[in-house]
């Protein structure tokens, strides 16, 4: 096995961990304020790509298309993330974590029964937007350059976290609401209102990362169990509700698929397990986790 | 003492119930039979769920991955191999049980919702395993014609044959439940700091419930893959595994028959729905949020606060 096959499995890989660190970011970010998790974040995700393509197919538009489509998706999925934060969670913080998780659980079966209503059963893809439509060669690989854009897309929502949450106001109330929400509170701060906002933008990430897998030619029923696992993987190995933490985990679960499908493609996902069971054993609340009180 | 007095009360409508089920063949259609048998299975894939959860305090939404995996064990002896029936129930149940050693071994070391999505992201990997490796397990196909001995080929005797099983099983875990082992489970339940303090060996106690749970959810799938005649991928998904979250949480997961009222209402509901449309889980989803706002405890739960509610007022 030469250099550069392994070097081309490694910077798809690096794609796939991009994609993961979209999803799993918000729904990292809603645990850790909220404390309560999202099972619906991957129907988020699978709403928005539907979304997309329709919004998408309805502007039509030849360059610029896909990108408006893409940021009207994540309004969208915005004003659903408020409904649902509002009508749904707001009503459950006092109650204990199984009916929040069954209340999301419920919003799965809902978000399903819509798409397939609305859309059916079939797979839709939108064309790949210039300029990311061909392919780049890395070491004499074609690596197609939409992964750049994914990659791209990655790194900047990690910036924008991290200036959100480590260089402004709000980021400074969102980690003492994640430290101590009752202080916050007396303190004067509206935590209700925090709630939503940090719902309302893990749910436009959801849908802004649904609308970028368009072009991967995945939209189909399904596709939200299939990314909400892996990011259960990735926030176990990382720490739930730590961002550091689901960048890690998003690079692990990325590189871990992108070498074992290289190995044995039908085990892909289990190497993914291992990996977790391992961190589990010797870290139970993940790399960068803490304890829970 | 009080506890005697209040099962030999209770002793008349459970007499009552076992009549109703021993005719229940005479005067249902065959269509609704089968619904009632999927009852029956269904609802002991929910008390092993409610043993973790209602009593142990620790919510699995994994549990199908045991009901399906013992299917397919049973399916690909029977099929495969033409092993014997009886054999190949007890192997199903075997191949759960050491499955739920292994994946609890992980899923114990972890409390609330960190084992909740533990166990889930097991399930699917058990699914994603069984659905992929199709020249094993048949993947996405399934596997078809698993059918029982000739004396079970009925649908009547094999309910009676369900029922008993049921019955037993149901037995068998009320015992678990009444057990000092079981007693153990609560006392983590309600605090499980004091219970380590008292010397217990709270992850081996865990997981020990946690295999208890896997083998009688495997039982279940044994017993049910041979009735439907087929298996397929989807009995280890999440969306089953939903199935006794919601059942336990309908009928009230303190009470020990809470589930299962939950998941007779749920199967016969599922039934009812499914005759004029496809939509099902949009159905379920909006009856888990009414639970939810405005049935908290389910509908035993319920319907015991008020009888203490009246109990007491007599009193005053």
């Amino acid at each position: 096995m030469s250099f550069d096959v392994l070097f081309n499995q490694f910077m798809s890989g690096i794609a796939r961990a991009a994609l993961l660190f979209l999803v799993a970011s918000g729904l990292s970010l809603t645990f850790g304020v909220l404390r309560v998790l999202n099972f619906a974040h991957g129907s988020l995700y699978m709403l928005g790509a539907f979304l997309s393509y329709t919004i998408w197919k309805f502007i039509l538009m030849p360059v610029l298309g896909f990108y408006i489509a893409a940021i009207i998706t994540a309004i969208i999925l915005g004003l659903i993330g408020i409904v649902i934060e509002f009508f749904l969670l707001r009503r459950l913080y006092a109650r204990g974590w199984p009916e929040q998780l069954l209340a999301t659980y419920a919003v799965i079966l809902i978000i399903t029964d819509i798409v397939k209503y609305g859309w059916g059963g079939e797979f839709l893809s939108i064309p790949r937007p210039k300029p990311f439509t061909g392919a780049v060669f890395l070491f004499g690989f074609p690596f197609p350059s939409y992964n750049f854009f994914i990659i791209l897309l990655g790194l900047a929502l990690v910036v924008f976290l991290w200036w959100l949450i480590f260089r402004t106001r709000f980021g400074d109330i969102i980690r003492a609401a994640a430290h101590d929400r009752e202080m916050v509170s007396a303190l004067g701060i509206p935590i209700p209102w925090l709630f939503t906002w940090i719902f309302v933008l893990g749910a436009m990430i959801a849908g802004l990362s649904g609308a970028v897998t368009a072009p991967f030619g995945s939209v189909a029923l399904g596709m939200d169990i299939e990314i909400i696992v892996e990011c259960f993987a990735v926030v176990v190995i990382g720490g739930m509700g730590s961002l550091p933490g689901t960048l890690l985990g998003s690079f692990i679960v990325g590189e871990v698929y992108a070498f074992g499908i290289m190995f044995k493609p039908e085990l892909a996902l289990a190497f993914i397990f291992i990996v977790m069971a391992v961190v589990l054993i010797v870290r139970p609340w993940g790399i960068f986790g803490r304890p829970e009180r | 003492m009080e506890e005697k007095g209040s099962m030999v009360k209770k002793g008349w409508w459970l007499i009552l119930l076992l009549i109703l089920f021993l005719v229940a063949p005479y005067f249902m259609s065959e269509f609704y039979l089968s619904i009632l048998c999927e009852a029956l299975v269904m609802s002991m894939l929910a008390l092993s769920f409610n043993l973790l959860f209602g009593y142990m305090g620790q919510l699995s939404f994994g549990q199908a991955a045991f009901y399906g995996l013992s299917g397919y064990t049973v399916a690909m002896l029977v099929t495969k191999v033409h092993f014997n029936f009886w054999l190949s129930i007890i192997a199903g149940v075997l191949v759960a049980s050491i499955i739920g050693a292994i994946v609890g071994y992980f899923c114990v070391r972890l409390r609330g919702i960190y084992f909740a999505v533990l166990t889930l992201a097991f399930g699917q990997l058990l699914f994603v395993i069984i659905y992929k490796w199709h020249n094993f397990t048949g993947g996405d196909d399934g596997i078809q014609g698993v059918f029982p001995p000739e004396f079970l080929k009925s649908p009547t005797t094999y309910y009676y044959f369900l029922l008993f099983v049921f019955i037993a099983s149901t037995y068998v875990l009320w015992r678990i439940i009444r057990s000092p082992f079981g007693q153990t489970l609560k006392s983590m339940r309600e605090n499980s700091e004091r219970t380590e303090f008292l010397g217990i060996n709270i992850a081996r106690y865990q997981l020990i419930a946690f295999v208890i749970a896997a083998a009688f959810a495997g039982l279940a799938g044994a017993i049910w893959v041979p009735f439907y005649r087929s298996v397929a991928p989807f009995y280890l998904m999440w969306i089953k595994s939903g199935e006794p979250v919601m059942a336990a949480i309908l009928g009230g997961p303190s009470l020990f028959f809470g589930p299962v009222l939950g998941m007779f209402i749920m199967t016969f509901f599922h039934a009812w729905v499914l005759g004029f449309t496809i939509y099902w889980p949009v159905v379920m989803g909006a009856l888990i949020l009414l639970i939810i706002f405005f049935l908290p405890g389910g509908i035993l739960g319920f319907a015991e606060e008020k009888w203490q509610q009246r109990k007491e007022s007599k009193r005053e």
